[in-house]
């Protein structure tokens, strides 16, 4: 079934500008994902949150025959919806349905992508959204994934993937609907559409709903040009303060491996093993919580990962030219913080002196090879990685995946880590209370103690001898404190 | 082939007015072990992948010490410290080499564990999953080190206004019944968690019980090679014979009122509660406060119209009908723009509620709730894992598929004068207790 999709996918492609992945079956639901291949990356340098805004009034608006009430009545008694994700380089609107409400639920998708309704009283209620997402459930309620977010800021400064995707509170401000209405002119063309559809809809169906898509423009105006983000040519460290409880980092960098680079498969072998999100399976898991009970957990990735608190998995449709590699520490107690820092980067280290294991690496690679079926056990993922392999222009994912990693080997991924993995030229950022005193304490190469409220083996406090004392090479210089005011306004 | 679970639905779906279908498509099996162990084996058509959810029935609400909140949740990490058989790191890179994905949760009344895996590796899942619920050993050493995870989930919480809120309305609304407390439990007896090793044990013994625990398994398996399974690593399990002496919450004798100030920015919140039954399949009240969740305050409600569409005073409502074993809370909550208008939210929610109260809703808006609730399960079940994490909700509540099939059929059977006759009677002002939340720079 997956194999006769993805032919379909490429017999599709040569016919029409506007491509398809399908994924017909006999299940009596229908899942859809429409993806337009803009997003943050195509705003205007001066109106960041404008692909954002595009796309909420486009799943939290009316349509030109529907008002807003009246597509929530329509959709309420299917239990359906349709919601939006914007990301740099995707808009993604999904939803499903059962095949008994298909022809009433296309119709008001249908009404919502190609007719939107663009009230004012629809932009201000989502404007207000929007602006709220970020006073609110950014700075305010959230602050792993504030300083998650406050890492890929920097580290694409000055680049089409510099800001939040949901914009600046500024910028969201001055944005009119009329900026809206051209950013949907210019970015919701045909030629950036990929419809995906799975489950029991007809083939009639798929053509018809093709037919009603061409009412699009042919093409979309000229994107920024995309730049790579800048070398870290040295560590350096943004402390976002703000009254919380404890300290929450993460730590990245620019890498040049994504889905359709040849190392792909080895460097999220090693991220996987490094820390699989939300398992206890991997090393910083290991070290940092199990071991010693610095805090909930602590994971690694290589591809874009929002919403990490509340999703047990990545989601699909997040596709990028532009990766960073990046280590999340879930919050720790204030005292600990220095210490928590420094035994990640201690692992890091550790991890690209030694490499895997051939024991490590072999056990890495079965997870990989089984969880992925896993990941995709939705038709709702199952499309959603099939659109993505799309973009990046590679087989089917589960295929794809367990073929590439069927071939690596050990000394393969232990190349790649030599060449992916260190412990210099990092961005850190962190959030925390009292910021000039954390910005003090990593500016100095003191020791950071430890104690434990139990005894410990002596492999561990042997290891503290040493991680105690973990050079961060930070300077007080490229340390920089910010009031959880002044990020993302 | 057309997969059953094809057809099924799509009966169900043509039954509206009609005798309604079995919300619970699949065909089921219900066996219970010697020693009190439920097994529930549901296959499906989703080919390869079984999920496990184990049940026990424990959560917040059977920690009826004081001092001793948050055990029940303490376990859902300590569960996974190791035996002799399989220490930690054994039974993490088995799980591993599976591509398995596992992790727990728990409520105010389950604990939970979950594996979603290969159908080839179901015997070694369940032998693992034995040995750890029959011989969990863990030291203090490492019990002190797990205490401090559990702070450190309490702190990642901690982020969010709503987890306090939540506190205070729990701990406002109940005097005796554990209830009081969240599944987090109380922050001063989370952080003198490691000085109780002893307890711990105690309540590892009281509850990791074949009585109180239901297996389920569900996905691409054959029922009689699961029990069998089942049979010989669970059937030497001891049975209990703990029973906690919950707390009965005296009736609520008025109005109650609290208040978070939030320390940093952020937006007023409104959250009214009243008290409100345990959960009941035999009479329809449970199924009447659900649809009252759903007709008063849901996306389509008049009031959300109101509020937030028309004048936009909040930014998000909800409501949250009760379906706990015990009594517990009608939830209905606002995130109001601005501070000066929570007075005035305050009161166009409790006017909502008395016209509820005085007048039955309009049948059909009835019908699309009932429509809503049946097309919601069958657009969530299409993959085993769904299937068992939404059956574990129901297990945990009667320890049978059927509580599902129960609750629907109530549902099938209201009437515009039940949801009435349920708000009338539950949602009065005696039982009634309203906090709010502002942050730094927000008005009370």
């Amino acid at each position: 079934m997956r194999l006769l999709g993805w032919l379909l996918v490429l017999a599709s492609c040569g016919a029409a500008q506007i491509r398809t992945v399908t994924l017909p079956g006999k299940s009596p639901l229908v899942t859809f994902r429409i993806v337009f291949t803009t997003g943050s990356a195509a705003d205007p340098a001066d109106q960041p949150g404008l692909a954002y805004l595009t796309a909420q009034m486009i799943s939290d608006g009316g349509t030109r025959d529907l008002t807003y009430k009246q597509v929530g009545d329509a959709l309420f008694p299917m239990a359906a919806g349709v919601s939006a994700q914007v990301d740099k380089e995707m808009c993604t609107f999904s939803g499903a349905t059962h095949v008994d409400n298909l022809a009433e639920y296309y119709k008001l998708l249908r009404g919502m992508l190609l007719t939107p309704g663009w009230r004012e009283d629809d932009f201000r209620r989502v404007k207000d959204a929007a602006v709220n997402a970020i006073k609110i459930g950014l700075r305010g309620n959230n602050d792993e994934e504030l300083g998650k977010e406050v890492l890929y800021e920097t580290l694409y400064q000055g680049t089409p993937y510099g800001h939040f995707n949901g914009g600046t509170v500024s910028s969201l401000e001055k944005i009119s609907l009329d900026d809206v209405k051209a950013f949907y002119k210019s970015q919701y063309s045909q030629s950036q559409l990929i419809i995906g559809i799975a489950g029991g809809y007809s083939p009639t169906f798929l053509a018809s709903m093709k037919k009603d898509f061409q009412a699009l423009p042919a093409a979309a105006s000229p994107k920024p040009k995309m730049s790579a983000a800048a070398a870290v040519d040295k560590s350096r460290v943004l402390i976002v303060d703000k009254d919380t409880r404890s300290v929450a980092f993460s730590i990245g960098y620019p890498i040049e491996v994504t889905r359709a680079r040849p190392d792909y498969a080895a460097l999220l072998l090693v991220s996987s093993y490094l820390g699989q999100h939300r398992m206890s399976s991997g090393v910083l898991y290991d070290r940092l919580r199990e071991k010693r009970g610095l805090n909930y957990g602590n994971y690694a990735y290589i591809e874009y990962f929002p919403r990490g608190m509340y999703l047990m998995e990545p989601q699909p449709n997040l596709a990028r030219q532009q990766q960073i590699f990046q280590v999340w520490i879930r919050p720790v107690e204030p005292p600990t913080a220095k210490f928590a820092l420094r035994l990640a980067l201690f692992e890091l280290d550790k991890l690209n002196k030694n490499g895997l294991t051939q024991e490590a690496f072999e056990r890495t690679r079965e997870f990989l090879s089984k969880y992925v079926n896993v990941l995709t056990r939705t038709k709702r993922a199952e499309l959603g990685y099939a659109i993505d392999s799309l973009f990046y222009g590679i087989p089917p994912y589960n295929d794809y995946l367990k073929a590439q990693l069927a071939k690596l080997t050990l000394a393969d991924v232990n190349r790649v880590i030599k060449q992916n993995i260190r412990t210099d030229r990092l961005v850190i950022a962190a959030v925390t209370r009292n910021g000039e005193d954390l910005k003090r304490q990593l500016a100095s190469e003191d020791a950071s103690p430890m104690t434990y409220n139990s005894p410990k083996p002596k492999e561990i406090t042997d290891e503290d001898t040493l991680v105690v004392k973990w050079p961060l090479g930070l300077k007080a210089e490229d340390i920089k404190v910010k009031a959880v005011g002044e990020v993302f306004q | 082939m057309i997969p059953k679970l094809c057809l099924l639905l799509g009966c169900a779906a043509l039954a509206y007015g009609a005798q309604p279908q079995k919300v619970f498509p699949y065909a089921y099996s219900q066996e219970d072990l010697p020693n009190g162990l439920r097994l529930i084996t549901v296959p499906t058509d989703y080919a390869n992948i079984v999920a496990t959810y184990i049940v026990v029935q424990t959560g917040s609400r059977n920690e009826v010490e004081p001092g001793l909140t948050g055990f029940a949740h303490l376990f859902e990490h300590l569960m996974f410290r190791g035996t002799e058989k399989y220490p930690p790191q054994k039974y993490n890179q088995t799980l591993n080499r599976f591509g398995a994905a596992s992790n727990a949760s728990t409520s105010d009344d389950l604990t939970v564990y979950h594996t979603t895996f290969s159908k080839e590796d179901l015997d070694t899942v369940l032998a693992m999953e034995a040995d750890r619920f029959q011989h969990l050993k863990y030291a203090e050493p490492e019990f002190k080190t797990e205490s401090l995870a559990v702070l450190g989930e309490y702190n990642k919480n901690s982020a969010s206004p709503f987890s306090k809120l939540s506190e205070v309305m729990q701990d406002t609304a109940f005097d005796k019944h554990t209830y009081k407390h969240t599944t987090m439990g109380f922050l001063k007896d989370i952080k003198d968690m490691p000085n109780q090793y002893e307890y711990s044990l105690k309540f590892f013994d009281r509850y990791y019980r074949p009585e109180y625990t239901t297996i389920l398994v569900v996905g691409d398996v054959k029922t009689k090679a699961v029990r069998a399974m089942v049979d010989k690593y669970w059937g030497e399990w001891k049975r209990g014979s703990y029973k906690p002496d919950i707390p009965v919450e005296p009736e609520q004798n008025g109005p109650r009122t609290g208040h978070v100030d939030w320390p940093s920015p952020t937006l007023p919140i409104v959250s009214v509660a009243f008290k409100a039954p345990a959960y009941n399949d035999a009479t329809k009240e449970t199924a009447a406060l659900d649809a009252l969740a759903y007709l008063a305050f849901s996306g389509t409600s008049d009031l959300y119209q109101k509020l937030v569409v028309q004048e936009q005073k909040a930014d998000a409502i909800s409501g949250n009908a009760p379906g706990s074993v015990d009594p517990s809370l009608f939830e209905i909550t606002a995130r109001v723009k601005k501070a000066e208008d929570m007075d005035y939210v305050r009161e166009r929610i409790l006017e909502t509620v008395k016209a509820f109260q005085e007048k039955p809703v309009d049948p059909a808006r009835l019908d699309t709730v009932r429509k809503r609730l049946r097309y919601q399960v069958a657009l969530s079940m299409d993959n085993s894992d769904t299937i068992a994490q939404i059956l574990s909700y129901y297990v945990a509540l009667k320890r049978t598929p059927e509580t599902m099939n129960a609750l629907y059929d109530q549902y099938a059977k209201l009437t515009p004068e039940d949801v009435r006759q349920a708000a009338a009677k539950y949602l009065v002002e005696k039982g009634r207790t309203i906090v709010t939340l502002t942050g730094a720079g927000g008005g009370k």
